[in-house]
């Protein structure tokens, strides 16, 4: 039987179809996020059926996750992205007992028990220091991409101290940085920890390895190493870390039959 | 019920009958009552007066302080604006201050509370607070508060409390024939109203035979933290929409002020009075001992699946207390608890959906392993 998920994130959309006969993903794909997020969505989710050669009556059962699951009328249910990544995680690392997931406008940690079940999680509130759009900010600010911007990081011998918890206030501290002629691979070295500072506080009480790093923010090169020195545990980039939501997504399609949470 | 309250309201303007605004749930409502004047909750739980306060007041403040403030400053609360007489309380600092700033242009009267509430001289300072809150009554309104007077007021308010507690008893069955929501709609934000205690008795008549078709492995919640005043009640509707029922609100638009009645065998009624407000569970008290006995009473009776506790942003006290709330939750009653920190704006309604709807697949699963 063929499952699919669809993680509808802040910044991309995610598919991925999985067959539970074979319990391997037959197909994964990624698209830019945007307003119409449903005919988006539709879109990548036709465009993998095509790559595997599927037809839709194949597919029998579609769980949406994420931030905009609501709006994926398509699918028959929607199941939120900590029980997600979780389960995705597990498949992928049945040994995992921390996540700890850093997305485009969201932080989670989530601590698992033997199984794969999720014992406690926490997420960020509304304030969006320790996610994503801290760096895309810097990114902006710096006029650079992604890649350039985690390349920069490696550089760094001596990273920046950016103390500001709001992202909004952060900005400014950072161009007050720069404007002092601080180099530039220290702040962003800077931001890093910043984030990373910002997700153990968010774990608290709950880190117990093994940790993997999951979500479109573990791409980053220097984040894990971040995180590593604030928790002062080993953490691991998850394989495929951006799809680990739409991965769990479609395996509790399967195993719910239809998806009942 | 605010609508009708307001008819009250200018129906007992229109009869001479003062009006005094509260703010919290330690003023004793049975003096007022007993002076002939009428208790009214102020507390803002509109965001829309915020931006108004914010003139004046720090942003990283309680939305609860801010909106009352707002109020206040844009003459937008009618209740507000029919007080002849505002009792503030020093429950907060960030309220005491408030208070500060309004008294300029409003009649207050500040009542002091002990907070080590558990010290031998502790009730003694509130007795002679309230003697003295009593005698600024009558001075004020030019009344004589009578023992039978209060002993007549103690009798309505105990009735109050005892209706309100019969409503939320409701909440132990099995299936609720109410929701949360329904039940915090039903709460007046008067006091001692004839015709509300009627509502009440009429509430409790139709939703006894009620029968409310439960969904599907609905969670029972029980609700702690903070207040949640009309119009705030964003959070508790997020909880219910995720497919749960909130059984019990251990918060002081809950259970926290209904539990205990006023000791009518006392000799002395004003200090029958005192005793009965001075044991409130607030998170101003240090150590506030008995708000963990209590969700201890209300987990034991109301059988939640977990706690989820509010905390208004910037509310210090609730927020750091919290860390014992979870301990208790979690140690002792081997609940799964979750603590949201939000304001009044609905920017953050989906990620706060998206943690409590994450809750319950994680108990739903475990119910279900």
């Amino acid at each position: 039987m063929i499952y699919a998920g669809i993680d509808a994130g802040s910044r991309s959309i995610k598919a991925v179809l999985f067959d539970t006969s074979q319990n391997r993903t037959l197909a994964s794909g990624l698209a830019d996020q945007g307003v119409e997020q449903e005919r988006l969505a539709a879109e990548l989710f036709d465009k993998l059926l095509r790559e595997a050669g599927l037809e839709r009556s194949k597919i029998s059962g579609v769980v949406a996750t994420g931030y905009g699951r609501n709006a994926i009328r398509f699918a028959d249910t929607t199941i939120t992205e900590i029980t997600c990544h979780a389960r995705g995680v597990h498949r992928l690392a049945p040994d995992a007992r921390t996540i700890i997931e850093i997305g485009g406008q969201d932080s989670k940690v989530i601590s698992l028990e033997e199984g794969g079940r999720v014992r406690d999680f926490s997420m960020n509130d509304r304030c969006a220091a320790g996610t994503g759009r801290f760096l895309e900010m810097v990114a902006l600010r710096l006029d650079m991409d992604w890649e350039k911007l985690s390349m920069l990081a490696q550089q760094s011998t001596k990273p920046a101290i950016i103390s500001n918890m709001c992202v909004v206030f952060a900005e400014t501290e950072i161009i007050g940085l720069l404007a002092d002629g601080k180099p530039l691979p220290d702040v962003v070295a800077g931001v890093q920890n910043s984030i990373a500072t910002r997700v153990a506080a968010l774990a608290g009480r709950f880190i117990s390895p093994p940790v993997f790093f999951t979500g479109g923010v573990a791409l980053q090169s220097g984040m894990a190493r971040a995180l590593e020195e604030v928790l002062a545990c080993p953490v691991r980039v998850a394989p495929q870390p951006q799809f680990t939501g739409a991965l769990g997504a479609a395996v509790l399609a399967g195993t719910r039959g239809q998806g009942k949470p | 019920m605010i609508e009708h309250c307001q008819d009250f309201v200018e129906i007992a303007k229109g009869k001479g009958q003062p009006v005094v605004g509260i703010m919290c749930e330690f003023t004793p409502r049975e003096i007022i009552l007993a002076a002939g004047a009428l208790p009214v909750c102020l507390c803002g739980g509109s965001a829309a007066t915020i931006p108004a306060a914010e003139q004046v007041l720090p942003a990283n403040l309680c939305p609860l302080i801010k909106s009352t403030f707002g109020y206040h400053a844009t003459g937008k609360n009618p209740f507000l604006n029919r007080a002849d007489l505002i009792v503030a309380e020093t429950t907060c600092d960030g309220k005491k201050k408030m208070f500060e700033l309004m008294s300029p242009t409003r009649a207050m009267y500040v009542l002091e509370l002990p907070q080590k509430a558990g010290e031998p001289d502790a009730l003694e300072h509130w007795v002679q607070e309230v003697r003295k809150f009593k005698a600024h009554l009558e001075n004020q309104f030019h009344t004589q508060i009578t023992d039978e007077k209060l002993r007549a007021a103690c009798r309505l308010m105990n009735r109050e409390r005892g209706l309100r507690r019969q409503l939320a008893d409701l909440m132990t069955r099995d299936h609720p024939p109410l929701t949360g929501r329904q039940l915090i709609e039903l709460k007046s934000i008067i006091s001692g109203m004839e015709a509300d205690l009627q509502q009440y008795e009429n509430a409790l008549n139709f939703f006894n035979q009620q029968q409310r078709q439960p969904r599907k492995s609905e969670i029972r919640v029980l609700l702690t933290g903070v207040p949640i005043v009309h119009g705030a009640e964003r959070v508790l509707e997020l909880i219910e929409a995720a497919g749960a029922v909130v059984v019990a609100m251990e918060n002081c638009t809950g259970l926290k002020p209904i539990l205990d009645d006023v000791d009518l065998d006392e000799a002395d009624p004003v200090r029958a009075i005192a005793k009965k407000y001075h044991h409130l569970p607030c998170s101003v008290m240090t150590p506030n001992t008995r708000r963990f006995e209590m969700l201890r009473t209300l987990a034991a009776k109301f059988r939640p699946h977990c706690v989820i506790e509010l905390v208004w942003q910037a509310c210090l006290t609730y927020d750091i207390e919290s860390f014992h709330v979870r301990k208790l939750a979690e140690d002792e009653l081997q609940l799964p608890y979750l603590k949201i920190t939000t304001d009044y704006s609905p920017s953050d309604s989906a990620r706060i959906s998206a943690r409590v709807e994450a809750l319950f697949e994680t108990i739903r699963e475990k119910q279900s392993s």
